[in-house]
């Protein structure tokens, strides 16, 4: 089914006309492999000296706009449109440029889209709403996604019927921050516990939760032991802890015993493996209070893993379960690439 | 615009007194209006075309409202508590902004520009008066996007806070936990409440 819109009439002026006349909409000028940008902004008095750069634009022709009841303009429309769209955490500019008004991150923390919701939306004539993925880390100033309406002058009508689905299902765009969660690390393995080689792990997790403002309370190294990893996990849930990670000993080898530890420490909830790669031996699990994630050595090599797709949303106060790992999978593949641009990329974007 | 002399004597009385802050309030909102092309900051049509932002609260913060009409109620004024001596002025109609902020230096040339005074104090309310304003300032050319919840006029946007039902404007609300939240019950706030026995225990104090 094609989108079937209105094509509103409205009087035009040759430009060679139209020298004194103010520019009916922003108007863009692209030069190809150099910039694409409003060069006419909607208001501006138009001089002799427009005239050839509007024709060398394509532009023989300029509305003479004359709205009419239930006619609005797109720099009006599109700012009910951004406001219906952006929920907390999420601002916009005062300025629309050629009709459109960006959504951006007002601080750090998680994005969310309700992806539905957002599909209902640009089901509606003459508007729509373009956005980055659900499940994104941002950062403040983030552009997070972009709204419009499409002609010049929309009808009252349809603008009321996007602006209503917006708001029925508020927040569309959200971002939600970040809990300075409590965290206790065991970091795994007979081979750092016995001082064989050095930890690298600790480094890692404490940079990459601290940069979603956790505060990392203790750190200890363990030896490959069911009874003494099934302790120190105890001993963490014991305390005030609202997130304990390990690290090593995920995997099949007859050593790796930190997934029995782990159980064996009693949790409501335990999923072992999920759908990513690199984390496929990836342990979450819940307790009433205390989320536990069980890193697999990968981490250690890979910038970017099931960790980095996880933490920031147990950060942003979710209990991911069984069903939420299986659904990483559409996009759960990382591609290594040099250098790594996530979460600029497909990785984790279900 | 009024002269150097009589804004300063303005700032001053707006104030509660006259110091070195007043006159570095009042020179640099002087120059950040001239360099955003306003004249006339305080009538109408520019108090609407401007906005500024104050990056202390500190004695040039007062001078800088006086001289340009900006004002934290009709949110013209925003304070970005950076703990700089610097502001940001903002032409709204046209975009143009340049961010402001008053050197170390200056300091130590009040010396040079003012040696006829002993008094430290003095010597820099006179010297800031007739310094170059490349001794006294660095100027940048920046570019603001000011939110359209941060804009001036009525309030559009209001939030009710799923914790405590406090009326949240202008955005300000924050989506924690999943909840709407106001920020005191999001992050925690200045204040503590007191409890019926701290109440009576400062009463025993009287």
């Amino acid at each position: 089914m094609c989108k079937t819109q209105k094509r509103h009439t409205f009087k035009t002026i040759p430009v060679e006309d139209a020298v004194g006349t103010v520019v009916p909409h922003d108007m863009t000028e692209i030069i190809p492999g150099k910039s694409k940008g409003p060069v006419f902004k909607r208001g501006q008095k138009i001089t002799a000296g427009d005239v050839c750069r509007l024709q060398r634009m394509g532009k023989n022709n300029l509305y003479v706009l004359d709205l009419k009841e239930g006619q609005v303009h797109e720099d009006d429309a599109v700012f009910e449109l951004a406001s219906a769209l952006a929920g907390p955490g999420v601002s916009f500019s005062n300025n629309p440029g050629e009709g459109k008004l960006e959504l951006r991150a007002d601080h750090q923390g998680l994005l969310k889209v309700n992806v539905d919701a957002l599909t209902q939306f640009n089901m509606i004539d003459d508007v729509m709403c373009a956005g980055i993925h659900n499940n994104t880390p941002v950062e403040k100033g983030d552009s997070l996604g972009a709204t419009r309406a499409i002609p010049v002058v929309i009808d009252r009508e349809y603008l009321d019927q996007a602006v209503a689905v917006a708001r029925e299902n508020y927040p569309i765009f959200s971002v939600h921050t970040y809990n300075p969660l409590k965290i206790r690390v065991a970091i795994v393995g007979n081979e750092v516990f016995d001082g064989l080689i050095q930890d690298k792990f600790e480094d890692i997790v404490r940079e990459k939760a601290e940069a979603l403002g956790g505060i990392i309370e203790e750190v200890e190294i363990l030896p490959d032991n069911l009874e003494i990893i099934r302790d120190k996990v105890t001993d963490y849930l014991n305390k005030d802890t609202d997130l304990i990670i390990t690290t090593g000993g995920m995997s099949v080898d007859p050593d790796d015993v930190t997934r029995e530890g782990i159980e064996a420490a009693g949790f409501d909830e335990v999923n072992y493996s999920s759908a990513v790669l690199p984390g496929a031996m990836f342990l979450l699990g819940y307790t009433e209070k205390t989320a536990i994630m069980g890193l697999p050595a990968c981490g250690l090599y890979h910038r970017r893993t099931i960790f980095d797709l996880i933490l920031p949303r147990v950060m942003a106060g979710e209990r991911p379960g069984k069903l939420d790992l299986a659904r990483l999978s559409h996009g759960g593949l990382c591609l290594n690439c040099k250098p790594c641009r996530y979460p600029h990329c497909s990785f984790g974007k279900a | 615009m009024e002269d150097l002399d009589t804004l300063i004597q303005g700032a001053a009385q707006a104030h509660g007194h006259l110091c070195p802050g007043q006159v570095v309030g009042v020179r640099m909102a002087m120059l950040g209006c001239e360099l955003i092309g306003l004249d006339q900051p305080r009538e109408l049509p520019q108090i609407k075309q401007l906005i500024v932002y104050v990056e202390m609260d500190r004695c040039a913060t007062d001078a800088i409202a006086f001289v340009t009409g900006v004002k934290l109620g009709r949110r013209s004024l925003k304070f970005i508590d950076n703990g700089i001596m610097a502001a940001t002025f903002v032409n709204l109609a046209t975009g143009k902004a340049f961010r402001i902020a008053s050197t170390e230096e200056s300091r130590d040339l009040a010396g040079k520009y003012a040696p006829h005074i002993e008094d430290k104090r003095q010597q820099q309310l006179e010297a800031y008066k007739v310094m170059d304003l490349d001794d006294l300032f660095t100027v940048q050319e920046v570019r603001v996007d000011v939110p359209a919840s941060d804009m001036p006029g009525p309030t559009r946007f209001k939030a009710v806070c799923q914790k405590c039902g406090a009326v949240v404007r202008d955005k300000k609300e924050v989506m924690k936990n999943n909840q709407i939240l106001c920020r005191p019950c999001a992050f925690g706030s200045y204040f503590e409440p007191l409890s019926p026995q701290d109440n009576q225990k400062d009463t025993t104090h009287v």
